[in-house]
């Protein structure tokens, strides 16, 4: 096995039933078909389902099993499913207090998780805006958000968006003490918290111009992309472009839209049948539309894995 | 440095950044980057929804509806434009608006082209550019005229190829290949008699001499085609 270092693609949205999961699994799914080997980790600690979705009702094994030292490392709770090159770490369990990580087991986690033998792993993030859920935006090399077109799901995105820049912001500072330098911001003008990143960030380049440099290479690498599921026929295609655009503009952070997926019906009827909605009906918009993000995600790293593992063994 | 305690950096944009259009924008545009940005900020916008306070977002609309009536009358406009420029903002900006506010490329569509009376006064201008112009006529003496030749003849006259082949119906590409001489881009020579007086004709040349003198060039020359048949 190589010694790669994997990359990881987190996907989250505010809101429940926006189809994380279905896209997680749909992504996890064309990245192996491709013969990328993938790994998914459902991290939906207290509602977890992935499993569900490609196809293993009953996984022998869950990330539980990890975090109570049941198992020695991360790889033993690693199941493999039906469908070759992709493999699932379950979030299944029974245990009251699971979705509450406690920091260290979660930094535990997140540094086992970059050492798994993969080439991509991706992480089913749970709905909601608790730090367990951020946390796990700021090891990941693609933040991708998946919402709807509709005001409930636009709203919960928002607001996750911003926790996670905020969390984000609020590490960096954390790192590199500026405690004095944000003081300082705070007397000039007393709106310039951290939950108002346009206004201090200027603040900080001109009190402290090498901090702001710090601060503006961090944040400048912080990327998201947003996909937007299930859109019916009848709703404005350009949804995503416009979110993008005022992430961009009012939050100063860097967003890209990677695509539309429709609306399908069938996509209930394959959940119900336990099966990969792309493995039923590949050849549906909804499937076009999957691979089209798929393509595009791929296309958006710099290195892809392919290339990397030349580069690496030079 | 001056404080700032305005609640967003929205509304300290010049009004070009808030409708997001260039200096030199054109009414219509304004026109339209202002249709857009209201129905990204107005109340029932689903692309914008919670993400701002009511406040901010009365501010922000605010704001574009005084960029947009600001932009839109020209005198108002030119006053801004000024203002822009004395802070440095915007340079030397306000002399490019002048030339926009010409018909631009955008409505000069292929059909206008080539007819009406224009080109006939054309015509007389390019003629008796090229009897003064010593360059040229030291071209057109010579016996051969190479393709280089040729692009220095338009040149020399401000002609531009795409103007040659909206009044000709030749391609660019050829014209430029008959300009560079490729041969495999060009079509067999009883075609290309005819394009090389088509071309001369544009730039007021004597089409006869200079399609004997291109054919010499590139060795197919007017004496030998009979022979082939």
């Amino acid at each position: 096995m190589q010694n790669l270092k994997p990359l990881i693609w987190t996907i989250g949205g505010g809101k429940g039933g926006t189809g994380k999961s279905f896209f997680t699994g749909s992504l996890g799914f064309l990245l192996a078909a491709r013969g990328c080997k993938t790994l998914l980790v459902d991290l939906d600690l207290g509602a977890a389902n992935l499993h569900t979705i490609v196809g293993l009702p009953y996984p022998d094994k869950s990330i539980a099993d990890f975090i109570h030292k049941r198992v020695a490392n991360l790889e033993e709770t690693i199941v493999s499913t039906p469908y070759p090159n992709l493999s699932l770490i379950s979030g299944a369990m029974n245990n009251l207090d699971m979705p509450n990580l406690a920091h260290e087991q979660k930094l535990k986690l997140q540094r086992s998780l970059t050492r798994l033998p993969f080439e991509y792993i991706l992480l089913d993030l749970g709905a909601g805006t608790a730090y367990n859920t951020i946390d796990f935006f700021l090891i990941a090399d693609v933040g991708i958000f998946v919402t709807t077109p509709e005001p409930t799901a636009i709203e919960n995105i928002y607001r996750l968006i911003r926790s996670v820049y905020f969390r984000k912001i609020h590490q960096v500072l954390k790192t590199y003490d500026f405690k004095t330098l944000t003081g300082e911001a705070e007397r000039e003008n007393p709106l310039a918290t951290i939950s108002n990143p346009d206004l201090l960030l200027p603040i900080i380049a001109r009190l402290d111009p090498a901090k702001g440099a710090i601060l503006e290479e961090a944040l400048g690498t912080f990327e998201f992309k947003l996909a937007l599921n299930q859109l019916r026929k009848q709703d404005s295609q350009n949804i995503g472009m416009l979110i993008c655009k005022i992430v961009g503009k009012h939050l100063g952070l860097k967003m890209h839209p990677i695509g539309n997926i429709g609306f399908d019906d069938r996509v209930h009827y394959a959940v119900c049948k336990m099966r990969p909605f792309l493995e039923l009906y590949p050849y549906a918009q909804t499937a076009l539309d999957l691979q089209e993000c798929c393509r595009f995600l791929l296309s958006a790293n710099d290195s892809p894995p392919v290339l990397r593992k030349i580069m690496e063994r030079r | 440095m001056e404080i700032n305690r305005q609640r967003s950096p929205f509304i300290q944009q010049n009004y070009y950044e808030v409708l997001e259009v260039l200096p030199d924008a054109l009414p219509l545009e304004i026109r339209r980057a202002y249709r857009r940005a209201v129905s990204l900020y107005e109340e029932n916008a689903i692309a914008s929804y919670s993400f701002f306070s009511e406040e901010d977002r009365k501010e922000i609309l605010a704001c574009i509806e005084k960029a947009y009536l600001t932009l839109i009358n020209p005198e108002t406009r030119e006053s801004y434009d000024c203002r822009l420029t004395e802070l440095g903002i915007l340079g030397q900006r306000s002399v490019d608006r002048n030339r926009a506010q010409e018909p631009v490329a955008i409505y000069d569509f292929q059909k206008t082209h080539g007819s009406g009376p224009a080109p006939a006064r054309r015509i007389d201008e390019l003629k008796s550019l090229v009897e003064q112009s010593l360059l040229i006529q030291n071209i057109l003496t010579q016996d051969v005229l190479s393709g280089a030749d040729l692009q220095k003849i338009r040149t020399c006259l401000m002609v531009t190829l795409e103007e040659i082949s909206h009044q000709t119906n030749i391609r660019t590409d050829i014209l430029r290949a008959l300009e560079d001489e490729k041969m495999d881009m060009l079509p067999p020579t009883v075609y290309l008699k005819g394009f090389l007086k088509a071309y001369s004709r544009c730039l007021a040349l004597d089409e006869q001499a200079v399609t004997i003198a291109y054919l010499k060039r590139i060795g197919k020359s007017d004496s030998s085609s009979p022979k082939l048949g």
